[in-house]
């Protein structure tokens, strides 16, 4: 009898957790409408009546790292080449540098416009093509990452930016933040002038209301070079690690 | 000879339950590029799942292209062959070039509420008749190989999870 009450009792457990489950599952469903599928799709995994593969097995997959990871953004846009270097510091050892955690950075082109969809909802293969200007890299040594990519341009109501999201070494956020650019005579940004686009109606750091409020300039890079040979971007990065 | 020129899709549902290796690597890096980029949205962090930040946030729905690359290494790992749809004879028939990646539903508390599908778009393939419950099919750019200008031919019986994407009349 003490074994029949067990099971019960483990039972209704079973039954009050599934409803709690359900419960959230609806507001799932209710967004997401009603394409959530149960099962493994519908291969041969499924329970209908269809022909099973038979065939030889294809090569067994291996891990591949993500599409992200690489250190030369550019994907053929066209616009003057920077290097970036980040160093990622530990505000929690008295800033040094920070080994292994994940950057990920992403800018918009010379255009000022950012890797998207095409739009029509049918997407080719060449998935780096509509991931420009976006990578991922991990810090070696010295808490150091580097990136080339183009110059970025800018757009209505932004000074001139990049993106930028440090990880740690599970993929727990430490730190999202954004790279301001030295302005002024002789700057870079001065030197690209804004591609064909010009600087008429460029909003500038003071006024752009993500830096305004960096008063101490953490946010500010130091860039220097030329459209001929190039620009190269420096910046520390502390976080919290 | 009255054809008509159609376009496959597949839709490939991985969740929890899949079982394959390939499967298993897309669930679990898409996963984790999941909650990667969530974060990029979830500045408050009062959200934690897909469909509660769409709700708050429309822009979200970025992330079924963000989260993407995660997985485009294993699409080229199928060297051009849709998974899973085979003819009647059990062999795998419909090539793609084409593919979208979705977001289903996701949770960053719990593996178990990460559901992806991978919609493939077949090249395409003349449908001639339908035999029974089965298409006859032959791949667009087949071209007779002898002199009776014979062409390869599938015949294929349409399963869950595949439909025709288009269809060109008697071009």
């Amino acid at each position: 009898m003490e074994r029949k009450n067990f099971l019960r009792s483990l039972m209704v457990g079973a039954v009050s957790s599934t409803v709690i489950w359900e419960a959230c599952k609806k507001d799932t469903a209710d967004v997401v409408s009603t394409e959530t599928a149960s099962g493994s799709g519908g291969g041969s995994g499924s329970s209908t009546c269809t022909v099973t593969p038979t065939e030889t097995e294809g090569p067994f997959p291996t891990k591949i790292p993500s599409g992200y990871v690489r250190s030369d953004i550019t994907d053929g846009r066209s616009g003057y080449k920077m290097t970036a270097k980040l160093t990622i510091a530990n505000v929690n050892n008295n800033c040094a540098a920070l080994t292994g955690v994940i950057v990920d950075v992403w800018h918009c082109d010379a255009e000022g416009n950012y890797s998207e969809y095409g739009g029509s909802g049918m997407q080719s293969t060449n998935y780096q093509s509509v991931h420009f200007l976006r990578g991922r890299q991990v810090t070696d040594a010295n808490g150091l990452v580097t990136f080339t990519s183009i110059f970025p341009g800018w757009y209505n109501g932004r000074a001139t930016h990049i993106h930028v999201h440090v990880y740690n070494a599970g993929g727990t956020s430490l730190k999202v933040t954004q790279i301001a650019f030295p302005e002024g005579s002789g700057s870079a940004v001065a030197i690209v002038n804004g591609y064909n686009k010009g600087m008429s109606g460029y909003t500038y750091n003071a006024n752009d209301n993500v830096f305004s409020d960096d008063t101490t300039k953490l946010e500010l890079a130091t860039v220097t070079g030329s459209i001929a040979a190039g620009f190269d971007l420096s910046i520390r990065i502390n976080v919290a690690g | 000879m009255d054809q008509s020129v159609i376009v496959f899709c597949y839709r490939k549902i991985i969740d929890a339950n899949s079982s394959s290796p390939w499967e298993k690597l897309v669930f679990d890096d898409s996963y984790l590029e999941f909650r990667m980029q969530f974060q990029n949205f979830n500045k408050e962090r009062k959200c934690f799942t897909f469909a509660e930040l769409i709700r708050q946030q429309a822009d979200a729905e970025r992330l079924h292209f963000l989260v993407s690359p995660s997985v485009s290494g294993y699409i080229q790992q199928l060297r051009g062959q849709i998974p899973d749809v085979v003819d009647v004879l059990g062999k795998q028939f419909l090539n793609f070039s084409r593919y979208r990646f979705e977001l289903i539903n996701s949770d960053i508390r719990h593996a178990q509420g990460h559901q992806v599908a991978i919609n493939f778009y077949s090249s395409s393939m003349n449908w001639y008749h339908t035999i029974g419950n089965t298409l006859l099919l032959s791949e667009d750019s087949a071209e007779s190989t002898d002199e009776d200008s014979a062409i390869q031919t599938y015949l294929y019986q349409l399963q869950p999870f595949v439909s025709i994407h288009t269809l060109k009349l008697n071009p």
